[in-house]
């Protein structure tokens, strides 16, 4: 059932799509980017219990990192996007093998100074980076092959929801694999894993990357989609916005912080052009969740799901894979 | 100390005689400040935890370590997919599921937990919490499985239903079982080898019989609970 919904939303977006206002699609591309950056810090927060507080280093990594391959090599776009997350993955192992060092509150502090040692380190490299002004002009080539399609907006935007639904299938396999059953075991309880002979250090690692992987991935759509990249990309707000979306979301269900990132960006840019207090606005709605409603904007959509005597097939995505019975 | 294959050994001793300790320092939790360990004619001191227990060794825990908002079954299942051959081929993902979850029944079915296979382990009762532990142990089909007092903290008919379900499963034989135990009654009922530990140091060993008729164990130990 929330499949079919599921489907039929995007499949509704993607029809709607060429009618409505070129703003307002504009607002919808930028909520999807960030529905997957959301998604992607999931698979560590939600699925694994690895609270990162420095989940912007994925983002301005990938931005970065495809703002130069695009501005550079003349890549074809969607090659330009695929070398920007190659790149930003390869940064992303020896951050997260330090990182898995430690675990709880020292791990949420190791992931924030990665982030803040990204954002220093684009101000002392001005000749790459261009120090606090960012890089500007950065075009969307279509390269040899003449892929134009993804140079207006409207082909911008099905890039953009082509690489989410795919992410979030991937994701969705990921968790739901025998690899996801021990990502569980480990948020439940990772001395034991390690006595059933886990070596959870290796799966951390593991997910710290693709959580990487896939919030470069949304830093590499954003890049082209603004045509520009500036440091506030690595600044800690960013982790914390994210964080946050997955929270209201509702974490370890991959759909719900899609929701949460997307419907944060919505509810950012109309409460900051109503009021400046925005911020406040935010605090209450995250404060209210947190205390009414841990499960979440998707808990909440599927209450009334989850009371119903539970079927085979649907609503396993909060649970851990379980075997077919 | 030594065990044998085949044997069902039991470590016996007063609060702080190390019996704890031998079995973080077999699992590798602890290193040793001297001294080897031996599994299976192979040197396993200093290597990390998981690589000992990939070696065929199944601990459980005195405090019972679980997975609490998973089900029983699949609590067992992770267990048994640790050390499956299968469990690094990513796209046999269902297949491992499949005789995971088969190797999962039979152990809880081994500790009569069948009936509670689709509870949430952090529901479940203690006792059932404690068999459950156990079941996970024994789905990693260990040459060695070592049970830190297993009965700890349960009533006397539950104590009585984990001897009967324990002694069930040791009389098919084939396990090789270290056991730390306060309850002497269990002792008795399951072992058939004794090693007792006394300040870190054995100061008794062999058979149930012997052991009990031991001058030094009686005043060390057992002579407290008489006198």
């Amino acid at each position: 059932m929330q499949r079919v919904v599921l489907a039929a939303v995007v499949v509704l977006l993607c029809a709607l799509a060429p009618v409505v206002p070129p703003f307002t699609l504009t607002l919808i591309t930028e909520a999807l980017i960030f529905g997957l950056f959301a998604m992607s810090l999931d698979l560590m927060v939600g699925y694994t219990r690895l609270y990162s507080f420095g989940h912007a280093a994925a983002y301005g990594l990938g931005a970065y990192a495809t703002a130069l391959m695009l501005l550079h090599f003349d890549l074809p776009l969607p090659l330009g996007i695929l070398a920007g997350v190659a790149l930003a993955v390869v940064v992303a192992v020896p951050i997260a093998w330090i990182c898995t060092k430690s675990t709880g509150v020292s791990f949420a502090m190791l992931t924030l100074a990665f982030a803040q040692l990204g954002y220093a380190m684009l101000f002392r490299f001005k000749d790459v980076t261009g120090g606090s002004d960012g890089i500007g002009g950065i075009p969307r080539p279509a390269g040899p092959f003449g892929l134009a399609v993804f140079q207006g907006k409207l082909g911008y935007f099905y890039l953009v929801t082509f690489c989410l639904v795919g992410s979030y299938l991937l994701c969705r396999v990921l968790v739901r694999s025998p690899f996801g059953a021990v990502l569980a075991g480990i948020r439940e309880n990772d001395a034991k894993m390690r006595a059933l002979g886990y070596n959870t250090r290796a799966y951390k690692m593991a997910v710290v990357v693709v959580a990487y992987g896939f919030g470069a991935l949304a830093g590499a759509l954003y890049t082209p989609f603004a045509g520009f990249v500036a440091p506030e990309l690595f600044f800690w707000l960013v982790s914390g916005r994210v964080l946050i979306m997955v929270v209201v979301g509702g974490a370890g269900t991959l759909i719900g912080p899609i929701i949460g990132g997307a419907f944060f960006l919505m509810l950012e840019h109309e409460l900051s052009e109503a009021t400046d207090l925005w911020p406040l606005i935010f605090g209450a709605i995250f404060i209210a969740f947190v205390m009414l409603a841990p499960e979440g904007i998707w808990g909440l959509l599927t209450r009334h799901a989850r009371t119903q005597p539970p079927r085979p097939d649907d609503d396993a995505d909060r649970e851990a894979p379980r075997a077919a019975s | 100390m030594a065990i044998e294959p085949g044997e069902v050994r039991a470590v016996i001793g007063p609060n702080g005689a190390g019996k704890s300790t031998l079995f973080n320092l077999i699992t590798g939790v602890l290193p040793p400040t001297d001294g080897d360990i031996v599994f299976a004619g192979e040197r396993i001191t200093g290597l990390p935890v998981h690589r000992i227990i990939q070696k065929g060794v199944a601990r459980t825990f005195q405090l019972t370590h679980l997975f609490p908002a998973l089900t029983a079954r699949e609590n067992v299942r992770v267990a048994a997919q640790a050390r499956h051959a299968g469990r690094w081929r990513p796209l046999a993902g269902s297949a491992l599921f499949a005789a995971t979850a088969q190797a999962a029944d039979a152990a809880l079915d081994l500790m009569r937990l069948s009936g509670v296979a689709d509870v949430k382990a952090g529901v479940l009762s203690h006792g059932d919490q404690r068999l459950l532990e156990i079941a996970m142990a024994i789905a990693q089909r260990p040459r060695l499985l070592m049970l830190d007092e297993p009965t700890q903290g349960l009533s006397i008919e539950e104590t009585d239903r984990a001897v009967h379900i324990l002694r069930g499963m040791l009389s098919d034989g084939g396990l090789t079982v270290l056991l730390v135990e306060h309850d002497m009654e269990v002792v008795f009922r399951l072992a058939d080898q004794i090693t007792v530990l006394h300040r870190g140091k054995v100061i008794a060993d062999g058979p149930p019989a012997a052991v009990k008729a031991n001058a030094e164990v009686q005043s060390a130990y057992l002579g407290g609970l008489d006198q």
